[in-house]
């Protein structure tokens, strides 16, 4: 479980290594032009004559499989296999009723994708509702399993409880996802240097508080805001504390092999204390817990936000203020050394996601469905499912794929791509990050180029695949400690507790509430899919 | 047997019609209330939706031994009860009290123009609604700090502070629902006889007196029956509102059974353990409301059934 | 005791009159009935003496008073409603004490009044009982002893009697006047019912349209109508009326209708008339099935006997138009089906201008 660091040349391989293949498959191509491209004799086709495979496909964007996406028409021209929509639920935007809803009426199409299948397919997986994919991919998926053996971590961390696979996850590209924001021009307007350390984060967030930076004379500066109040709590590893160990909020995490919870640790207790400090102190949004999503919007354009830690590409985005707002630069800092001198950013994209597509357990093809997985796992599956259908939404430009000019100007790629049946999560592949870098913002490029210079990330809980006794301990305790914590946290933050004085206290009760219980059902889960 | 069944054939043939009519009260019965019952099972199993209601190990008590055993269940539990017995004594007299109001209003474009605007706020989506009260009592902006702060009193942050969670969220359902509720009152009011105000009014009483001696009893059993109906959805409180309005630092006064399932059953996809709290609901309002409807016949000579 | 005085009083609903100028005089301990078809303002008039409807405009005295602008409860009136008016969460004794609990009686007196009136009303033992387990008639007459209890100037009914049936009414209607005797307040009472009012009344106000009609005593009404309207709406059955024209004959006045002729009354205002479209009115009562001297014979065709007991009525036919003879049966009704010819004496006749429809010559001027 070393994913962390080394994801980027992985991944950087892996684009190699199809790169290679795709020169290959060209070179075969000149060298026997007579026959068709491949050696065994008819290309990508998986089949001779078309088959037809019926899948459900849900997700809060699109709440069914569209036969004529442009992709689907491309795929089918290059595969012979016909996806044919028969997804259920589609008149609601909620992918797990959908889901329920697929299971309870007993008939499982051939392929299943929606969003959060993982949890799905690894409790219903070993009751026989998924086909597992192991020996299909060992035997008939070459491109996948180049994949899986490049990434034995995925690979684990895709495997339930009875040691299956069940499904193919969508694999996000790129490592990047939140970091530290800054204003600029209030840092160098009030004299100050970019904060290298916590003391000097708390001087900069004080002098935004007291220097009226923004210059109307009131003091209405907010020094710290977040659009999710666990953005603040994201400030304990400023002292060595951690608030979550994967890209959700308040999950368990992991350090040389071991599992913990980040809110029973010290540097939790510190930072707790010393973020309640700042709260009563002003640096921080007074109204962080319940001002909500549109908070960043909000302090951003009335001039009145100071800081914030967000995703890259959104966050870049409110440059274009600076047309409104003299002087607007709210750029990516490097994350301030922690008490022992430590840079980390906690946040970053996860290699894979709980969405994806899985094989219905009644599939009469599995063969061939397996090899359409992998297709999409393959260069020209790859291209397909990232940058669309070439000659429309890209070009070959020296042998790699670049959107069309006339595609990045016709509005947010990201949904253009949606339309056309591209990037879609609920479909297992693996994307190219080139293909957002294409129309990412300056600004959010320039910070990225930052953050790697720092090497700021660090590993990552990949999550586990509880078996039923150890899911039934987990659901018993889970939930009501994690409601104790939390309100333990606000309240401790809010200053109706103290943290200092309440804390042997509170081990106690999460002993009390069963934390011991569920670290042992996941560790000895953690134990069975990593070591 | 025979000349029953003969009668039996005969009254159908000749009240056809009433039983037609009667059929689809029937028939949404059946599919709506007495099917599902079957599910109701599933509090007492090991629920997986693949294997199917009648594939899944029963378990017992286990499920309510899960719920009973939870310190935050026990909570959420305590919490319903008092969220909604004081919604009750603050929440259920309002409508009541703006239903007489109207009552006295005379002029009769005042009248439509406050009735609207007190029905105005049941039409707004529970998420508005929300929004509202959110930014009504942000410490910053909201228009209750903006006021008290006229009186010297520092901004609070009043959603985060688990004493004020129950008089907003009651405060906020009143505001919501309390002038819709007065529907019901106001025709009941309208059914009184009118010659009861004449003959008052030729005897003597004042308008007051007339709302207290006349009004208010000529529409007891309306508020009786609503009472009842109320008792009988004790432990339902509009969890939406509470899930957009509490916080974790508020859950020691906000958390109640419904967002308690939420979080633990619905998030988690455990509908057995969910199902299990629903069923405690349900045999908890059926007690409530036999009790109450028992009650008010002796007492009241009112009652539901 | 005290009087009512109502002069010229107005009442209208926006553009549209209701009332158009009554003058009324009621004596005190009178019982007056308003009477008149639904919609002829009886009640509107009562209810603007009780108070309940504004004046629009004249003046309304009660004991020489001016009440124009007297709230209800000020005017001591009482009165009695057409559905009671009882509290239904009140029972009897409560009903009854209602106006003096509004008026803070003091307790023990109010319990003295209460007995005494469910003792005049024979409502002793229901005391204790609520409206929904009273019948009809008990009802009334809780109503009444809400009325009675507060020893008003004036009592006011409205149709007090219309939701009984009609052995109750008769029974109630004589209850009415017994209280009405025993009391002696001033009463005006509404009522559609002409039956009841020429039972009840001292004297009879007839309204039509909002206008009195005619105020008199009930014979005087019954016997001497001012106009075909009192004639129609006073007695039972009405009285026959049929189109004619006056022709003078040697015997004095007479009335032709086609080959009919019928002697009129030999009043010399008559026999300046010759040629002039009447209404002719005889009672049902007035025509004779017996000969008698000097009588118009008058030949009928026969539809139907309606046997009442004693009496019987002949629906009958006089040259096309229907016509109602009331007769004694003497206890057998078998001769009655052999009558052809009746017999009206011409000083019963009555003669109504053709097209006003007034009495030609009132007999008081005759």
């Amino acid at each position: 479980m070393t994913l962390g660091k080394n994801t980027n040349d992985i991944k950087v391989q892996g684009r190699t290594t199809m790169k290679k293949l795709t020169i290959t498959a060209l070179a075969l191509a000149s060298t026997m032009m007579t026959t068709p491209v491949l050696a065994d004799g008819h290309g990508s086709k998986i089949v001779d004559e078309p088959l037809e495979l019926t899948i459900h496909m849900h997700h809060k964007r699109y709440t069914s499989y569209d036969e004529s996406w442009p992709v689907e028409q491309a795929a089918r021209e290059m595969t012979n296999i016909h996806l044919i929509n028969k997804t259920f639920g589609s008149n609601t935007p909620q992918s797990d009723e959908a889901i329920n809803l697929l299971l309870a009426s007993g008939q499982l199409p051939d392929v299943i994708g929606t969003s959060r299948i993982r949890d799905v397919v690894n409790q219903y997986g070993p009751q026989g509702a998924f086909t597992p994919l192991n020996d299909l991919i060992e035997e008939h998926a070459p491109h996948m399993k180049a994949y899986f053996d490049s990434h034995p971590d995925v690979k684990s961390a895709i495997t339930s409880s009875d040691g299956n696979m069940y499904y193919i996850p969508y694999l996000p590209d790129g490592k990047y996802g939140r970091a530290y924001f800054i204003r600029y021009d209030w840092v160098e307007k009030l004299g100050l240097e970019i904060p290298n350390t916590v003391d000097e984060l708390k001087t900069v967030l004080e002098a935004f508080r007291d220097g009226d930076p923004n210059g109307n004379g009131e003091k209405d500066e907010v020094p710290y805001f977040a659009r999710q109040w666990e953005e603040l709590i994201r400030l304990v590893t400023l002292w060595d504390g951690r608030s979550s160990g994967s890209d959700t909020y308040h999950d368990y995490y992991v350090t040389d092999g071991m599992l913990a919870h980040p809110y029973a640790g010290e540097g939790y207790r510190e930072g707790i204390k010393n973020l309640a400090q700042w709260y009563a102190e002003g640096l921080i949004d007074a109204e962080i817990f319940t001002r909500g999503s549109s908070s960043r919007e909000f302090l951003l354009s009335e001039n009145m936000g100071g800081m914030t830690h967000d995703w890259f590409a959104s966050t870049s985005g409110y440059n274009r203020l600076s047309a409104d707002i003299d002087g607007f630069s709210f750029k990516a800092m490097a994350p301030p050394a922690s008490i022992s001198g430590k840079r980390i950013e906690e946040h970053r994209r996860i290699p894979f996601k709980p969405d994806g597509w899985a094989m219905g357990g009644t599939n009469k093809h599995p063969v061939e469905t397996i090899k359409y997985f992998d297709f999409w796992f393959s260069p020209e599956g790859r291209d397909l499912v990232n940058f669309g259908v070439e000659g429309e939404q890209y070009e070959l430009v020296d042998g790699e794929p670049q959107f069309t000019q006339a595609f990045l100007d016709g509005g947010p790629v990201n949904s253009q791509l949606y339309q056309i049946g591209a990037q879609l999560h609920a479909r297992g592949y693996f994307q190219d990050y080139e293909y957002e870098k294409q129309w990412s913002n300056e600004f959010a490029l320039e910070g990225i180029a930052l953050y790697d210079e720092g090497d700021y990330l660090i590993d990552q809980f990949l999550g586990v695949s509880l078996n039923a006794d150890e899911q039934k301990v987990y659901d018993k305790y889970n939930a009501q400690l994690r409601t104790y914590m939390l309100e333990r946290q606000q309240a401790w933050i809010l200053g109706t507790g103290e943290v200092e004085a309440e804390w042997a206290e509170y081990q106690e009760q999460l002993e009390k509430r069963g934390y011991s219980q569920v670290l042992e059902v996941m560790q000895a889960a953690y134990d069975r899919q990593y070591k | 047997m025979e000349k029953k069944f003969s009668w039996l054939l005969q009254h159908l043939r000749r009240e056809w019609q009433i039983y037609v009519l009667l059929a689809p009260t029937i028939i949404w019965f059946i599919l709506f209330l007495y099917k599902p019952m079957y599910g109701l099972q599933i509090a007492f199993k090991d629920y997986s939706i693949f294997r199917g209601i009648a594939g899944s190990p029963w378990v017992g008590l286990e499920h309510f031994e899960t719920l009973f055993g939870s310190d935050t269940f026990l909570r959420a539990l305590k919490n319903t009860v008092i969220i909604s017995a004081l919604s009750m004594c603050f929440g259920f007299p309002m409508p009541i009290i703006l239903a007489l109001m109207f009552n006295e209003i005379l002029n009769q474009t005042y009248k439509k123009t406050a009735q609207t605007l007190v029905y105005l706020p049941h039409f707004i989506s529970t998420v508005i609604i929300a929004g509202v009260v959110v930014t009504a009592f942000s410490p910053s902006a909201g228009i209750v700090n903006t006021i008290i702060g006229w009186f010297g009193v520092e901004p609070i942050y009043f959603l985060t502070k688990p004493e004020w969670f129950r008089p907003i969220f009651i405060g906020s359902g009143i505001w919501q629902e309390a002038g819709f509720s007065s529907i019901v009152f106001l025709a009941a009011i309208a059914g009184v006889n009118p010659s009861l105000y004449e003959s008052a009014v030729v005897d003597g009483a004042s308008r007051w007196q007339m709302m207290w001696k006349i009004t208010l009893p000529s529409i007891m059993p309306t508020i009786i029956i609503m009472l009842i109906i109320r008792i009988g959805n004790i432990l339902e409180i509009g969890f939406e509102l509470v899930i957009l309005l509490y916080q974790p630092a508020t859950y020691q006064t906000a958390d109640v059974i419904n967002t308690f399932i939420y979080r633990q059953g619905l998030q988690g996809g455990q509908y057995d353990v969910a199902a299990a709290a629903g069923l405690f609901n349900a045999v908890v309002a059926f007690v409530l409301v036999m009790t109450a409807n028992t009650i008010s016949r002796r007492v009241s000579r009112t009652s539901l059934w | 005791m005290s009087g009512v005085t109502l002069e010229k009083i107005v009442k209208r609903y926006g553009a549209a009159q209701v009332v158009h100028g009554i003058d009324l005089q009621i004596e005190p301990q009178e019982f007056v009935v308003l009477v008149g078809p639904s919609g002829c303002g009886k009640s509107t008039t009562l209810r603007m003496i009780a108070g309940l409807e504004e004046i629009s405009d004249g003046q309304l005295s009660i004991a020489d008073r001016n009440v124009n602008n007297v709230a209800p409860k000020d005017r001591d009136v009482a009165m009695v409603f057409q559905n009671y008016a009882l509290y239904p969460h009140l029972n009897v004794a409560e009903n009854i004490a209602f106006g003096l609990r509004i008026r803070k009686v003091k307790k023990p007196e109010i319990a003295k009044s209460v007995s005494e009136v469910a003792d005049i009303l024979g409502l002793t033992e229901y005391l204790d009982r609520r409206p929904a387990d009273l019948s009809g008639g008990q009802r009334q007459r809780v109503a009444m002893g809400r009325a009675i209890v507060r020893h008003p100037e004036v009592f006011l009914f409205d149709e007090p009697l219309s939701n009984l049936d009609a052995k109750l009414r008769t029974q109630m209607r004589a209850e009415i006047k017994r209280l009405h005797k025993r009391l002696g307040v001033t009463s005006i009472y509404v009522t559609h019912d002409q039956v009841e009012a020429m039972t009840l009344a001292d004297r009879i106000v007839v309204m039509r349209d909002g206008r009195i009609e005619q105020i008199g005593k009930p014979m005087d009404l019954f016997n001497n109508p001012v106009n075909t309207f009192v004639a129609g709406f006073i007695g039972s059955p009405p009285m026959n009326q049929f189109e004619a024209t006056v022709e003078s004959s040697d015997a004095g006045p007479i009335a032709v209708l086609a080959d009919l002729r019928v002697a009129l009354p030999k009043l010399p205002q008559l026999q300046t008339q010759v040629g002039r479209k009447v209404t002719v009115g005889i009672r049902p009562e007035h025509a004779l099935i017996t000969p008698q001297d000097g009588a118009n014979t008058i030949p009928v065709d026969l539809d139907l006997v309606e046997t009442l007991g004693s009496e019987a009525l002949l629906h009958t036919h006089v040259s096309g138009n229907p016509f109602v003879i009331k007769t004694e049966t003497h206890g057998d009704v078998d001769h009655l089906y052999g009558v052809k010819d009746v017999y009206v004496s011409p000083e019963r006749i009555k003669v109504f201008d053709g097209e006003t429809g007034d009495v030609f010559v009132h007999p008081t001027q005759g």
